[in-house]
């Protein structure tokens, strides 16, 4: 196997980030140092970013790295959002793991090679391809969940999400093999062009038609649509402040751009069948999501419920298809991962360093805007953004869902769109209501006073510059996601 | 000959139902050995010996091994020894060697007519699985071993006793 020039500058970031990895394993091995190692892994993650958003810029097209990966503008787009998610997260773990008893350096190491499988599924296009990148992404999430090991909901996150992960990995492979016994290939351009030619009898071929629907169940587990949504609550709860963001953003999204490829390289959108299930199961998670969210008194909980719902929208574009998908898709995943990581920041950042729990409770939140006005005004932002006012991040993304959903006529999903976001607003409002309350005389919580000085609250601060710019001016962005858009196979 | 693949596929699933059953741990990781040994068997009548090998040698194999260091390491003393007399009872072991006698026969049937099933006559030696390996899947190599370095710093971190 030999690489021209062009596939190893293609290849790099993959080098570059397994480089860091190892560089850091090994420094981790000589001598523990926390300062030390999450500044090592820190610099190595913005050097793959950098190098990923140089490659965006040159943009040399589309670049094959062997049937099982593909580098084009998609990929690099979605590998930033990753990197970039990654980035907040090990900056936000370092404050907060300074309250942490054990050893805090695997954290960083974990965190790493996750994000080296989520860019192995943002150019993934060979089902071999998809399951190890899902495995890398999913197996040091199992650790980073539980990592506080001795705390029993931790523990319990941790188990919950390894054992049905497993299940959904099971599910996937056979899934994988049902369909390769009918294309005898595993290459995403095979799989589509299979799937185009037998458009019509797909019902009758009952095998591939099987094959698709349980791959299609592994990656509903990973977005948690209902009605495979039953782990999430438990496992955002359980898992530490930053891990809870991380599992929010960076493995669903990077999950979801696989699931765009495969559907758009694949011919997903050939099996029509399929595409009405998950159009049933876009409109019960947003309903199912939303609805549940409301009785929510913990944030981690209610947030968990809301990305339910998220996820439901982002599916609404989805199963729409058409040329406005893939940038309604990359416009809402970007906009809900700014916005997730900028709420889960405050809550990280009023949680640090960790105690015996995290501050995610409502109550917990009660008069934040008087002690700590700049991180509340943050906090406002970020919901408001979620649930998607005008001016900020989250409108534009539902604003292209609904312009997609529009362009295909889906007037019911639309209509649980429009339902959802006006539950969504009002348990997103009680969380507000709760931050500028009186307050209380006994407060367990309140981030340091110098927060805005740590690397954590700096990318807070750069998180809300960026929902702000999104929401107030959109067109780079767009022009952003319009140069990843991605070829139909 | 397809009746050894419904056969092998049968002792498999009964085995596995036995390994989701069992209440003991070492009986339920007994019959998961033959489980795993069934589909070698299946993987062996498909054409595909070198993933037969390695499926009995890795996995048969290297589950004996836990077995053993599970029994060496979590029962020590004379009440081992008690334990270890009641579990060589018939009824404990004569499950999976029924099993894998059933298997035993099957594969000498099999190997008796000279083993001409239109599965197996193209055969994919060791060498094919290599020059695939480190061909077209040669990134999927690497990455199985970053796939491993994760599962081993987790497994670190989560067994650590501190």
């Amino acid at each position: 196997m030999s690489f021209s020039n062009t596939q190893w500058l293609a290849l790099s970031p993959f080098l570059l980030l397994s480089a860091a990895i190892v560089a850091l394993m090994l420094s981790i091995a000589f001598k523990r140092r926390h300062d030390g190692n999450a500044t090592m892994a820190v610099i190595g993650l913005n050097c793959t970013l950098v190098l990923i958003l140089v490659l965006l810029l040159i943009s040399k097209g589309r670049v094959e790295l062997t049937p099982l990966l593909v580098v084009d503008n998609y990929a690099l787009f979605y590998g930033a959002i990753i990197l970039m998610t990654t980035l907040a997260t090990a900056t936000l773990s370092h404050a907060y793991l300074d309250g942490f008893k054990g050893e805090r350096e695997e954290m960083y190491l974990l965190l790493a090679i996750s994000a080296l499988g989520g860019l192995v599924l943002a150019c993934a296009q060979h089902f071999a391809s998809l399951f190890i990148g899902l495995e890398i992404l999913s197996v040091p999430l199992y650790a980073m969940i539980a990592y506080p090991v001795k705390k029993r909901h931790s523990l319990e996150g941790g188990v919950k999400y390894l054992v049905l992960s497993a299940v959904a990995s099971a599910f996937m492979l056979f899934g994988i093999a049902l369909l390769y016994s009918q294309v005898g290939s595993m290459g995403f351009a095979e799989v589509g062009a299979f799937f185009a030619a037998h458009d019509f009898e797909l019902i009758s071929n009952r095998v591939a038609l099987l094959g698709g629907a349980l791959l299609l169940i592994a990656i509903a587990f990973k977005l948690s649509l209902v009605p495979f949504h039953l782990w999430t609550p438990d496992v955002y709860e359980g898992a530490p402040a930053p891990v809870t963001s991380y599992l929010a953003t960076a493995s669903k999204t990077a999950v979801f751009a696989v699931l765009l490829r495969y559907f758009v390289e694949a011919g997903g959108y050939h099996q029509t069948a399929l595409i009405e299930v998950l159009a049933v199961l876009a409109f019960v998670s947003i309903l199912v999501g939303n609805v549940l969210a409301v009785r929510q008194n913990n944030v981690k909980r209610m947030m968990a419920y809301s990305s339910i719902a998220h996820f439901g929208y982002c599916m609404v574009a989805l199963v729409a298809g058409g040329p406005l998908a893939v940038e309604a898709v990359g416009a809402y995943l970007l906009s809900y991962v700014i916005t997730t990581l900028g709420a889960f920041g405050v809550l990280t950042l009023t949680s640090s360093p960790m105690g015996d729990r995290d501050a995610d409770l409502n109550y917990d939140y009660r008069g934040l805007f008087w002690r700590r006005p700049y991180l509340a005004s943050i906090m406002t932002a970020m919901l408001l953004s979620l649930a998607g006012i005008p001016a900020t991040a989250g409108f534009i993304g539902k604003f292209y869902v609904i312009a997609a959903g529009l362009d295909a006529k889906l007037w019911w999903l639309l209509g649980a769109v429009v339902v959802g976001s006006a539950i969504g607003l009002y348990y997103y409002l009680r969380l507000l209501i709760a931050m500028f309350l009186l307050d209380p005389a006994r407060h367990r919580f309140s981030a340091a006073l110098d927060w805005a000085q740590h690397v954590g609250g700096i990318m807070v601060l750069l998180l809300t510059l960026a929902m702000m710019g999104m929401g107030l001016f959109p067109q780079p962005f767009i022009d952003l996601i319009r140069h990843a858009a991605l070829q139909p196979g | 000959m397809s009746f050894f693949f419904y056969l092998a596929a049968a002792v498999a699933v009964i085995a596995t139902l036995f390994v989701i059953g069992g209440r003991n741990p070492v009986h339920a990781l007994l019959y998961l050995v033959v489980s795993l040994l069934a589909v070698a068997g299946i993987f062996f009548m498909m054409g595909a010996p070198f993933a037969g090998a390695l499926e009995v040698i890795v996995y048969a194999g290297a589950i004996m091994v836990l077995f053993v260091f599970v029994v060496m390491m979590l029962n020590l003393g004379q009440a081992t020894v008690d334990q270890e007399r009641h579990w060589i009872q018939m009824r404990y072991w004569v499950g999976p060697g029924l099993l894998s006698a059933i298997l035993l026969a099957g594969l000498l049937f099999v190997l008796g007519n000279g083993g001409t099933h239109p599965m197996s006559m193209t055969e994919v030696s060791a060498k094919q699985v290599g020059i695939h390996l480190f061909g077209p899947y040669l990134l999927a190599v690497e990455l199985a071993s970053m796939l491993l370095l994760a599962a081993l710093v987790a497994a670190y971190h989560l067994g650590k006793h501190d």
